[in-house]
């Protein structure tokens, strides 16, 4: 404040709007939503990306480029296009009965998590493909010769593995994904952007509004990495992945 | 090493900042730029819209341009007229980061309003209503209680319905295409906004006779043009250019352009409506 007095800036702050009443009550709403919306999308996401990643590497060529033209047809288009696409777009073919129902039990949010899902699968693929493609070629053979199937090789042996190496890829998809929900408020999703937005055209006081999101969002991302980084220490297998010594008590 | 680097960035931060607080007025921007920019809308036909010669024209951007001609009067040097997009959410932060010098578009003069932006005179005066299919059963604010209205975020319409009308299920979208979209597929029951701006949307409907604007005017919205706040010569500017349109009649050809019979859409001026605007002229 003293700063903006000093300069001549034309701007008063009042950090009270952001936990006056109502707005207090739209910024936890908001950010519930964010929570959910990213929490349901994670998990398909990460579902679709296992499926499609493992696809990709395959020894069975249709299989393999199924795989390819779902990444590269799904990443290859803005998210935000996407959005639109399974907004206004998908939900016109569907039966009429089927539409009216989906209109009346959140078509808004569940056309964002389709959108952000599907998206985010085919980014999570690829990371997860190149975690499995940095297993050597030994282990897939090693398997078979033990008398495994291809797909009991990958369940058991390839895929435990990979799922250690990638985690610090995924860690950074899962943040792009928890700041790329910000894009359902296009669509109608009142999640967090939106109530800062909300507060700002309300109260004109854009920096307080968009401090408090930016905050936010910052300490939902630190949180996540830092739960991705107990999860990858707990779940190391000792020596698999180099990293720098520390000295033990 | 590592203190001097952020000092560094804390200079360059109050730097930064200090070139924000150049206090300069409008008009003396203006001459040092030698352009004039005009935040209006882009979907709101007929006062901001591309029109099927992809032309971003309208009754605001008219009326900002006859702004623009005064402002070339009293500064003595031809100044370039440019547009930019401007939406309920954004106009105000355009207005405040200086990204723009005036606001013409569909933007209701409110009290609330005027804490953060000064106003022009009235230019045109509505009410909103509710946009629905033909048929529908909503037929104005009395029936929409459990029903999907959608709205524009940051819109007076908005704030009215979220305040007086809890009742109604409240689906906010960042812009008007969005929320029409979505009212033409049935996702939301009806569309709010001033009257005016859906008898635009429905004259520029492929179809228009599927969709009706219902209601009495649930709010009163007059509209301004709006500027940074503490700026009297440029609202003096802006004013007087308004009042020798009203006076001289400029003002009335450009209405009828935009909503006389044969206009983009018929809105015939009301008698109580005209009078308001010609007692805003005030003697020379």
């Amino acid at each position: 404040m003293l700063l903006a007095g000093f300069f001549g800036i034309p701007y008063e702050f009042r950090w009270s709007v952001l936990w006056e009443a109502p707005h207090y009550t739209w910024i936890l709403d908001g950010l519930w939503m964010t929570l959910r919306i990213s929490a349901i999308s994670w998990i398909f996401a990460v579902l679709l990306g296992i499926l499609f990643g493992a696809l990709r590497t395959v020894p069975f060529r249709p299989l393999r480029a199924l795989a390819t033209a779902y990444v590269e047809f799904f990443r290859n288009v803005p998210l935000l296009v996407w959005l639109f696409f399974w907004y206004f777009g998908a939900p016109e073919v569907l039966p009429e009965p089927i539409r009216q129902w989906f209109i009346h039990h959140g078509m808004e949010f569940w056309s964002a998590v389709a959108g952000i899902s599907v998206y985010h699968g085919a980014r999570m693929s690829e990371v997860i493909r190149a975690g499995i493609q940095s297993i050597p070629k030994t282990q897939l053979e090693a398997g078979i010769s033990s008398g495994l199937s291809v797909s009991q090789t990958y369940r058991l042996i390839i895929i435990p593995i990979a799922l250690r190496l990638i985690v610090p890829p995924v860690t950074n998809e899962s943040l792009n994904l928890l700041k790329n929900s910000s894009l359902a408020m296009t669509i109608g999703v009142a999640e967090l952007t939106f109530a800062t937005r909300q507060i700002e055209t309300y109260t004109a006081k854009a920096f307080e509004a968009f401090t408090a999101g930016t905050l936010i969002y910052l300490v939902l991302c630190l949180s996540i990495a830092y739960i991705m980084n107990r999860v990858e220490r707990k779940f190391a297998i000792p020596g698999l992945i180099a990293r720098a010594e520390r000295a033990e008590h | 090493m590592k203190r001097f680097g952020i000092f560094l960035m804390v200079a360059m931060l109050i730097l930064g900042l200090a070139g924000i607080s150049a206090a300069e007025t409008t008009l003396e921007k203006i001459k040092r730029t030698g352009v004039f920019t005009v935040g209006t809308r882009s979907g709101s036909p007929p006062f901001g819209y591309i029109n099927k010669q992809n032309e971003w024209v309208g009754f605001s951007v008219d009326l900002a341009g006859l702004a623009h001609k005064n402002i070339e009067k009293k500064l003595g040097q031809s100044v370039k007229f440019e547009l930019k997009e401007s939406t309920p959410a954004t106009r105000i932060p355009l207005l405040s980061s200086m990204a723009v010098d005036l606001i013409a578009g569909t933007m209701t003069d409110t009290r609330a309003r005027r804490e953060s932006v000064d106003f022009s005179l009235t230019f045109f005066v509505t009410g909103a209503q509710f946009m629905v299919k033909k048929g529908s059963p909503i037929r104005g604010v009395k029936d929409i209680a459990g029903k999907r209205i959608g709205a524009q975020q940051g819109s007076t319409n908005e704030r009215e319905l979220r305040a007086r009308y809890p009742q109604a299920v409240l689906v906010v979208f960042p812009d008007q295409p969005a929320a029409f979209t979505a009212m033409t597929q049935g996702k939301v029951d009806a569309y709010t906004n001033d009257g005016i701006q859906l008898w635009g949307l429905k004259m520029k409907a492929s179809n228009p006779d599927d969709w009706e604007v219902v209601g009495e005017w649930y709010t009163y919205e007059p509209y301004g043009f709006a500027m940074r706040k503490n700026d009297s010569d440029f609202r003096q500017v802006v004013n007087v250019a308004l009042m020798e349109a009203i006076e001289g009649g400029e003002y009335f050809k450009l209405y009828d352009k935009w909503f006389g019979l044969k206009g983009e859409v018929p809105y015939p001026l009301s008698p109580e409506a005209k009078r308001f605007l010609e007692m805003q002229v005030v003697p020379k």
